[in-house]
């Protein structure tokens, strides 16, 4: 055990006194590590946030199709629905989109339903909607640069403009789900919109037995065969597919970058200096064995490949949570269907880690083993001779 | 006296190169008995293998043909492993190049050898100071090779190839690059060695050296052979 | 195939270790054939300076396998909800008819690793290296054991997609369902504690017997006991033990043990079942070696730290085990 720590110590001593031809090397490999794990870090934030907005996510919505695409169902649905044995509350949900000429910007409209409330968590203003007053996200609320008591305008589709006031604003912590909503009362919603009393955009339906989903499903497609049943699941999984596989293909096209290192490694450790080399024979000469010069090469590695790797790690944990990812999020950002600043929740677990390890200080390691067992297998007697 | 023969070299050759057309037999036929606490110089201008033959003895390169026996036990065909630890408990090495690691203490360098070792780091640190202080090399312990004397960096030398309390010291041309006063020097603690029991074994084609009273034996070679 | 970065690290590392392994077989061949101790030729000085090559390549070997387990299970966790009825790992695995041949294969390198490494451990230390002939007709096992592992990994991950229908922890470790795991997961839970800690306490007993004595015979059978303990364990781990640390009379799962939420506590439970059957593995392994050779009678002294270690993980094991059982209020009595 001891002598494992000593030629550890001799092996820091070794990489300090040749500290800038190492240098090099570990700026490399930490910036190598520092990307890869923005990359990580940045993909399952985004896959546990949209776990986490999930989570209160409808177990089940059930939209009307019509030749593939999404219309208005008639609120006499909910009858069929409601036969089907496992199902619990059936609320129809009203909702659209708005275009804003003078910002350009699309909103979320969203009329108030028994349970909205309870959903979503408001920094100012109260969430009290009666007639005329609505409550905005904070996207919409910069755009138009609104504040409690202002007016917001909205353009029906008879083409009069309808005033509402601004109840409330939600919070910032709520962006993802909030950021380009607008609610206002059912009447209001239904009177700009024109949307008789009979429809709905679609219905959410609540499941005693989450194990029920896939059943209940099936038997409302098999009720109603013009709908479409969209279960909480489903979603997750899509998102999952997706994250995954776009950083998948990240981490793929990097394998080029890794390879291109490895081959780096592999140079700087065959390639020993002359000094390198005599130090070598010297402590073969003075009784060390071929075994402590390649665990005092093992330890080199390691030392170098673990002090890149904690660079390029916190690197990267700064980056994505402090600095919100400023380098890569422009290209993340256009992937998903997240738009909105948010601050990233920092996450970060021992799989990430390992993954990590395995993309790089692993490679590393295996690249050096050969060069390592060239080098500690010199003959003491070549000290002896001049 | 009997004197246990603590070293015996049984007609040994050493070749380089086998079969190459640079082939080349630094040691030829060699047979040889070193008895413990004796001072055995090998006498000879360069080339005549005296060099190849201490490395042979201090196990550092394997005989091509022949045996060489450590206290009754064969040593020449052993693997690398063994004869590491056989030289490690053994043997002390004073090259002529000193051959010092540059970037690094005078501590550091004679502690070196015992690093591989389960040998505790307070246990080497006293013997190396004992060994410093000895050799009046201790105010130095913490400079860097580069800032001695040609006289400190042979002292310094010594001191590690006496950190493991070996019983055989081997000594490769030791004043070679010493003025007559640092060879003087240089003798007497090699005297003062052989006095405390060791056994000496040194190469050399110094007078200076071979002349001295302490050396028990003088053996001559030219061309890898014993005359 | 999902393109998820775990299964990318898998399959990079795996195909690296099996590049370094196949380099090993080929000098492995090489030593079979020509290796010859007594001589003192430079051919031969060559070959055992190549023997550290190996060495050093089967121990990275391992630590990597070590590490490969622990990442297989952890990707195969992370895909489960890509998968319609899968609620964790066992869910992924069941996705694809390879996905449980996978760990076993992957759970089988490891103990063979770790046999080499200790076998090659006393060799080394051991005059004449008795048992080179034996290591590297080991070693030739190993690396088409690897490509079996790189084999079925592959299979099993490109085969996956994911709109697979398949069955979670709570069906497959259920006691209506059929197979092993159900079996496992209803046997019933009295006796089976009984059986576990009785194992248990048997293997540390004999293990100081064998430490007392010095006997032979203790550590042969230490070795073979190893193997039933190993077995024992995992079989009550599914059945009752996981249970304790989730608190949940039906949740069998082997698996979430290993996540963040109940405190990674798998690990230290995983990593001492594992530690402790492979040193007494190589303990009984060696005892059978020494019939065969000899010489190596000297690896007394190693076999007696080996099968300290091991009676020292096993009792940790146990330790984890025991602490749930002992301290939290979740009781099994009436299930």
């Amino acid at each position: 055990m001891i002598k494992h720590l000593k030629i550890l110590e001799f092996a820091l001593s070794s990489l300090w006194r040749r500290k800038f031809k190492n240098l090099g090397l570990i700026v490399v490999f930490s910036l190598i590590i520092f990307t890869l794990s923005s990359i990580v870090f940045l993909t399952y934030s985004f896959k546990r946030e949209a776990v986490a907005v999930l989570k209160d996510a409808p177990e089940l919505i059930v939209q009307r199709l019509s030749a593939g695409r999404h219309e208005m169902m008639p609120v006499e649905y909910m009858k069929k629905i409601k036969d089907i044995p496992g199902v619990g509350k059936i609320v129809p949900r009203l909702w659209g989109y708005y275009y804003d000429i003078s910002t350009g910007g699309n909103y979320t409209v969203m009329a108030l339903r028994e349970g909205l409330q309870d959903k979503i968590s408001l920094m100012e203003g109260s969430f009290v909607v009666g007639s005329g007053s609505c409550v905005v996200g904070r996207g919409v609320a910069d755009a138009r640069f609104l504040d409690i008591g202002s007016i917001m305008p909205l353009i029906g589709a008879d083409g009069n403009v309808r005033r509402f006031r601004v109840a409330g604003i939600f919070t910032d912590e709520s962006n993802l789900l909030t950021n380009d909503l607008v609610i206002i009362g059912e009447k209001d919603f239904r009177e700009v919109f024109r949307i008789p009393q009979s429809i709905a955009t679609d219905i959410v339906v609540q499941i005693y037995n989450p194990t029920e989903v896939d059943n209940i499903a099936r038997k409302i497609k098999e009720a109603l065969p013009d709908t479409r049943p969209i279960t909480r699941r489903e979603i997750l999984r899509t998102y999952d597919t997706l994250f995954d596989w776009r950083s998948g293909m990240v981490l793929t096209m990097f394998l080029g970058a890794i390879l291109a290192f490895v081959i780096l490694a592999w140079d700087k450790a065959t390639g020993l200096s002359a000094e390198e080399r005599h130090e070598i024979a010297i402590l073969k000469a003075i009784g060390w064995e071929t075994s402590d010069v390649m665990e005092l090469k093992f330890w080199e590695g390691f030392i170098i490949s673990s002090l890149s790797f904690l660079t390029g790690l916190i690197g990267g944990y700064l980056h994505i949570y402090f600095f919100g990812a400023s380098i890569f999020s422009p290209a993340l950002k256009g992937w998903s269907v997240i738009f909105p600043e948010f601050r990233l929740v920092p996450y970060i677990n021992i799989y990430q880690i390992a993954v990590l390890l395995f993309f790089t200080v692993i490679p590393y390691m295996a690249a050096t083993i050969v060069p390592s067992w060239k080098a500690a297998i010199t003959d003491p007697d070549v000290v002896m001779r001049g | 006296m009997n004197r246990e023969t603590v070293i015996r070299v049984e007609d040994v050759s050493k070749c380089i190169n086998r079969g190459r057309p640079n082939e080349v037999w630094p040691v030829r036929g060699v047979s040889l008995e070193i008895e413990r606490a004796q001072c055995v110089v090998l006498k000879g201008p360069s080339g005549s293998g005296k060099t190849s033959l201490l490395s042979l003895i201090g196990c550092m390169s394997r005989p091509t043909e022949g045996r060489i026996l450590l206290h009754g036990r064969d040593v020449a065909k052993l693997p690398e492993r063994f004869l590491t630890e056989i030289r490690r408990n053994t043997f002390g090495f004073i090259f002529q190049q000193f051959n010092l690691i540059p970037g690094i203490t005078v501590k550091e360098n004679v502690m070196l050898p015992l690093y591989p070792t389960e040998m505790g780091l307070t246990e080497i640190k006293t013997r190396a100071e004992r060994l410093m202080k000895k050799l009046r090399i201790y105010e130095r312990r913490h400079f860097h090779v580069k800032g001695l004397s040609g006289g400190e960096q042979q002292r310094v030398a010594i001191a590690r190839a006496l950190i493991n309390d070996p019983e055989i010291i081997l000594a490769d041309e030791p004043t070679a690059h010493l003025d007559t006063r640092l060879s003087v020097e240089l003798i007497e603690i090699l005297k003062g060695l052989r006095e405390e029991g060791k056994t000496l074994v040194i190469a050399t084609h110094d007078p200076l050296v071979y002349e001295q009273g302490f050396v028990d034996r003088v053996v001559e070679m030219r061309d890898g052979r014993v005359i | 195939m999902i393109l998820h970065p775990g299964i990318i690290a898998l399959l990079v590392g795996s195909l690296i270790v099996l590049a370094l392994l196949l380099y090993g077989s080929v000098l492995a061949v090489v030593i079979l054939r020509r290796w010859d101790i007594k001589s003192s030729s430079e051919f031969q000085l060559g070959l055992e300076r190549k023997t550290y090559l190996v060495s050093t390549i089967m121990s990275f070997v391992l630590g990597f396998e070590v590490l490969a387990i622990f990442l297989f299970i952890y990707t195969v966790d992370d895909l489960h909800r890509q998968f319609v009825g899968a609620m964790c790992a066992t869910g992924s695995l069941n996705a694809n008819p390879v996905g449980w041949y996978v760990l076993y294969v992957k759970m089988l390198l490891f103990f063979i690793s770790s046999l080499w490494i200790g076998i090659n451990y006393v060799d080394q230390r051991t005059e004449g290296f008795p048992l080179v002939r034996f290591k590297y007709g080991m070693l030739l096992l190993v690396a088409p054991l690897v490509l079996v592992d790189v084999y079925l990994q592959s299979r099993y991950f490109l085969g996956l997609t994911p709109d697979i229908i398949t069955s979670c922890c709570g069906a497959l470790f259920s006691k209506e369902g059929g197979g092993l795991s159900s079996s496992l997961s209803s046997l019933p839970v009295r006796p089976m504690r009984y059986i576990f800690f009785t194992v248990l306490g048997l293997y540390v007993l004999a293990g100081l017997i064998s430490l007392k004595r010095q006997k032979g015979i203790f550590r042969g059978l230490t070795g073979i006991f190893s193997v039933i303990v190993f077995l024992i364990s995992l079989a009550s781990i599914i059945s009752f033990v996981s249970l304790y640390f989730y608190e949940i009379p039906t949740h069998h799962c082997p698996f979430d043990i290993l996540q963040g939420y109940y405190n990674y506590i798998g690990y230290p439970l995983y990593g001492a079942l594992f530690s402790g059957t492979a040193f007494g593995l190589l303990t009984g392994f060696t005892e059978i070696l020494k019939k065969l050779f000899p010489s190596l009678e000297k690896i007394n002294r190693y076999q007696r730290k080996w099968t300290i270690l091991s009676i020292l993980f096993i009792v940790i094991f146990t330790l984890i085990s025991l602490y749930p059982m002992l301290f939290s209020s979740f009781t099994l009595e009436g299930y």
